[in-house]
């Protein structure tokens, strides 16, 4: 797979189209679960794949394999991801927000014996139905940066640069992401 | 006391942003103190029930439906815009001031030949050659819609580009544009000619559009360029684009 990626990649900067469309077909799914974690739309997901695909394609000639071409085209997507959202608007969200939920207090204390039962941890469905509604909460900033480390296992160095924060700014991002989530918590006690 | 924070925990628990010396005192401290690891517990109980989360998975024929729209936007990309060095960039280049012309060359060709051949339908007696001469016109409509296709496909991947892309990529296209409402019209005379007033008609609809593209230029203001999205957005002229390429090469597998 590394080798036939390797050699698309080549043909695709040498305007192979057919090799380009092996990429497109080796990635578009992963892109899309990132697009939709971002957005939360399926939509403007596809959308974003469709633009990522463009971009990538159109700046092959720029790519310098200092990172894998996944984590290259990923971080496209991410931003492709990102302009849909400022397009459409509907979230009204932007990068610069910072959110103040509970910034630096510790929130994970508990006493021994909270610790969860067999049958709470059978609470799957509310567990779900927690994780999106905290997921809904995060600021768009918030939510990406913890889906590039959470999900995409991003360094926080890049998740800094593709979202042209420092790298203090990024860690922030996601303590806050992660504070949002404590509602998960709930069902577990 | 407990110097560490939740944040470092989850610094922890993804192994970034601490140095070597912090992650060893982390650790010292979850083996000394139950409390800490209770906490760290129940970071990790939160997070892995993140994991457990079904990755957001697209409809079965979402990739095809990718490259559908794709291939359409990378065949309509100027040679500069391709993915190359720069022997590709000069060769595109050289291959620009080419192509547009050729293509246009290529419209006023099959004009020529479509309106020659059904000239001498026309004008010529049924004969035992009508046979051949019905051949010719159907191959003569077939050539048509091989070119009306291509035509298409560029012009979807300029629409579509012109719905998504920035201010510069809107202006980045105009000779593009310019060079499709050139092929437009002579496609448009050739599908009158040839009998086909339908995909006429809809040609001639495509017209006003790329000349609104053809003629963006940096100076064109905002509001003129989200008027121009906003009604590519509000119409079906995509899909009416789309649709009729599917026509014709539905048309064309048919035919063969």
């Amino acid at each position: 797979m590394a080798t036939d990626e390797v050699r698309w990649v080549a043909e695709a900067r040498r305007g192979d189209r057919n090799a380009f469309r092996h990429l497109v077909e080796a990635y578009s799914r992963a892109l899309f679960a990132l697009c939709m974690r971002i957005t939360r739309d399926s939509t403007m997901a596809e959308d974003a794949v469709q633009e990522a695909f463009f971009n990538a394609y159109r700046h092959l000639g720029d790519f310098d394999g200092r990172s894998s071409f996944k984590t290259w085209l990923h971080r496209i997507a991410v931003n492709a991801a990102l302009e849909q959202l400022r397009r459409n608007g509907k979230h009204g969200v932007t990068l610069s927000d910072t959110g103040t939920d509970d910034d630096g207090e510790d929130f994970l204390a508990s006493r021994p014996d909270d610790a969860p039962t067999p049958d709470r941890h059978a609470l799957g469905g509310e567990i779900g139905r927690q994780i999106q509604d905290q997921l809904a909460r995060m600021t768009t900033l918030e939510r990406t940066a913890f889906v590039m480390r959470h999900h995409e296992g991003q360094s926080l160095e890049t998740i800094a640069e593709t979202l042209s924060l420092n790298i203090s700014a990024s860690k922030q991002a996601i303590f806050r992401a992660v504070r949002k989530l404590r509602g998960v918590l709930e069902p577990l006690r | 006391m407990n110097t560490i924070s939740d944040n470092d925990l989850i610094l922890y628990f993804y192994r970034d942003g601490l140095d070597a010396e912090r992650i060893r005192e982390i650790d010292d401290a979850l083996f000394a103190s139950p409390d800490l690891r209770a906490r760290y517990t129940r970071l990790q109980q939160m997070l892995h029930a993140v994991d457990a989360e079904p990755a957001p998975e697209p409809d079965a024929g979402f990739s095809d439906r990718v490259w559908q729209r794709l291939g359409g936007r990378i065949a309509a990309l100027q040679p500069a815009d391709a993915p190359a060095g720069w022997r590709a960039r000069l060769f595109g280049t050289l291959h620009s001031l080419l192509v547009p012309r050729a293509a246009l060359a290529a419209a006023c060709m099959l004009l020529l030949a479509i309106g020659v051949g059904f000239y001498a339908g026309r004008s010529t007696a049924p004969q035992p050659d009508e046979i051949a001469q019905t051949r010719a016109n159907a191959m003569a409509t077939r050539v048509l819609d091989a070119y009306v296709a291509e035509h298409l496909r560029a012009t979807e991947g300029l629409l579509l580009t012109a719905v998504n892309s920035d201010d510069s990529g809107l202006v980045g296209n105009r000779d593009l544009a310019a060079s499709l409402v050139d092929s437009n019209r002579l496609y448009a005379q050739a599908a009158t000619r040839s009998g086909n007033a339908r995909l006429a008609d809809f040609l001639r609809q495509l017209e006003p559009v790329l000349l609104e593209l053809a003629n963006q230029s940096p100076d064109t203001s905002v509001q003129s360029i989200d008027g121009l999205r906003d009604y590519l957005k509000k119409t079906d002229l995509l899909f009416q684009v789309r649709a009729t390429q599917a026509r014709i090469d539905a048309t064309g597998k048919h035919s063969t």
